[in-house]
């Protein structure tokens, strides 16, 4: 029995090492990143050769990378509400609805997600393009909105799946409006799946480069897509210190929100 | 209430979603269909009528169906490292009891999804580049005598693609292994069976489901990344969404591009759903 102990121990030892190693494959890209943007020298050598906030200072001192900042913020700012709403409403309406073409139309929702990207992409540049949408605000908001709402649909639908029929019925026979019931009964019900539907969402827009790496152009350079263009170009701490930046942001999003929602859950 | 409406209870809810996708996802895949058959003027302006030359140079040009050919073993290799490697990692998940640790070990799973997908592959880009980590570590060692190119060489692109999709398979695999039933592997393990054989016999068949859907998913997604693998492997990388991407942005040859991106569909979807539907049967099978 000793035996059998002492082997059981070796092999739970070997996975976890296993284990840690693909943590450490994980995070070792990230973690480079984040101690490159404190270098002070434009060297991106590794590891840097001491600490230092200036490429912090300058990146916020650049006029481009502020404009490129002002714009990701205000299309999370649109994209959000736009796909919490949409996305709200059809997974209410699919987990609890009774209609033909349920199932289809499910399909339908989560399907962006399973096209190869590079088509969604090309079909709304071409798209974008006969209707005058490229190098727009408006277009990149529809854009990722386009690529956000899966996400959401299938958060909200977790939620809404184990959804308790009795509170809208107990409100309904006590003479509630439909709509009443929806806001005052059904939604706040809800709300671990919207929260964590608008995180993603949100983490979704702060992120997203395939698409709007075809849509976008020189007026509308987000975040991202300004990283893309620079890392073809050069290597500087600069763009490491957008990237910390950027991941400070979404890491912040997402532990204020699961204070009030398991994310978890809605992956 | 009438037996009409009941029948369509619920279906206003969805109606948003559905004009939402039928304009800007599915009128947006129509057109890209036609402009595949319209042929071209000399400028590769699209002109009215009917062709199929463009599957025809992408069935014939080995820059295209090569390309293609090269996407779906890359695909295919991906998703099989991605499996193994989630396997350990969400098998140590899963295990854990919900705490700090795992909350922890979670983050780190998801970090990648939080964070743009040109934040991860400029973190490899770093990592591989002349002076970086990788070649220090593999120079400082003596493994070789001067740093190697690693940016732009194959087996970069599949590790920074391996990265940038392994969420998507340690996810499911993590809610199918933490679905297990722990008595059977108790009930194994009185039965005489050793920890190796308890995990093989019964751990990995139930997770199956799990692999399955983690497996799909990274192919289905692998088969059409391109940021990643043009900033770690460049433009010339022969993967079927660069040659697409650069159809349209230096060539500017649309219909080809288009022509290129559904033949890339159609292999997408007949690979999943014929994969799919192959483990059905076999569970079916294995399970009656």
């Amino acid at each position: 029995m000793a035996k059998v102990l002492r082997y059981d121990r070796g092999i739970r030892l070997l996975g976890g090492l296993l284990a840690c190693g693909v943590f450490l494959f994980l995070l070792a890209p990230l973690a480079v990143l984040v101690i490159s943007s404190f270098s002070p020298t434009t060297s991106m050598a590794f590891p840097p050769s001491g600490a230092s906030l200036r490429w912090y200072g300058e990146v916020l001192s650049s006029p481009d990378w502020l404009v490129s900042f002002q714009l990701s913020g205000l299309l999370v700012l649109y994209v959000v509400p736009t796909t919490v709403v949409i996305g709200t409403l059809a997974a209410y309406g699919l987990t609890q609805g009774d209609f033909p073409g349920r199932k289809l139309i499910q399909a339908l929702a989560l399907s962006p997600l399973m096209v190869p990207e590079i088509i969604t992409a090309l079909g709304l540049l071409y798209y974008f393009h006969g209707v005058g949408l490229i190098n727009t605000i408006p277009g990149l908001w529809l854009a990722h909105s386009l690529v956000a709402l899966p996400f959401v649909v299938r958060a909200v639908m977790v939620s809404a799946a184990g959804l308790d029929p009795t509170p809208e019925r107990a409100a309904t026979s006590l003479g509630a409006s439909r709509l009443r019931v929806f806001l005052t009964v059904t939604l706040p019900l809800l709300r671990p799946g919207i929260i964590a539907g608008a995180v993603l969402a949100a983490v979704t827009s702060l992120g997203e480069v395939a698409v709007s790496a075809l849509v976008a152009g020189a007026n509308t350079t987000t975040v991202p897509l300004r990283i893309f263009s620079a890392v073809q170009f050069q290597l500087d701490p600069s763009m490491a210190v957008v990237s910390t930046l950027l991941m400070t942001a979404s890491v912040v999003v997402m532990v204020v929100a699961d204070r009030f929602a398991r994310i978890s859950e809605a992956l | 209430m009438t037996r009409a409406t009941r029948r369509w209870r619920g279906a206003g809810y969805v109606l948003p979603l559905v004009v939402f996708l039928t304009a800007l996802f599915l009128v947006p895949l129509v057109q890209l269909l036609r402009l595949s058959f319209n042929p071209v003027d000399a400028y590769n302006a699209a002109l009215p009528g009917f062709t199929l030359s463009h599957y025809g140079r992408v069935l014939t040009e080995p820059y295209f169906y090569g390309a293609l050919l090269h996407t779906l073993l890359t695909a295919v290799l991906v998703a099989v490292l991605c499996v193994l490697l989630a396997y350990p990692a969400a098998y140590l998940l899963a295990g854990r009891r919900p705490g700090t640790l795992r909350t922890v070990l979670f983050v780190i799973v998801i970090s990648p999804l939080l964070t743009s997908v040109v934040v991860r592959t400029y973190g490899w880009v770093v990592l591989l580049s002349g002076n970086g980590v990788v070649n220090r570590v593999l120079v400082g060692s003596g493994l070789i005598d001067q740093p190697a190119q690693l940016l732009t060489s194959y087996p970069a692109v599949v590790v920074s693609v391996t990265h940038v999709l392994l969420p998507f398979a340690i996810i499911p695999l993590t809610t199918a292994l933490g679905g297990l039933d722990h008595n059977l592997h108790r009930a194994s393990q009185t039965l005489g069976a050793g920890p190796v054989r308890t995990f093989l016999r019964v751990t990995v068949p139930l997770s199956l489901p799990g692999v399955v859907t983690g497996a799909l998913i990274v192919f289905a997604l692998a088969m059409g990344i391109y940021i990643t693998p043009l900033l770690v492997g460049g433009v010339t990388e022969p993967l079927a969404g660069i040659r697409v991407y650069d159809q349209v942005t230096t060539v500017f040859d649309y219909p080809v591009a288009a022509a290129l991106s559904f033949a890339l569909l159609v292999i997408t979807l007949l690979s999943t759903t014929l994969l799919g539907g192959a483990f059905r049967i076999w569970e079916r099978r294995l399970y009656g």
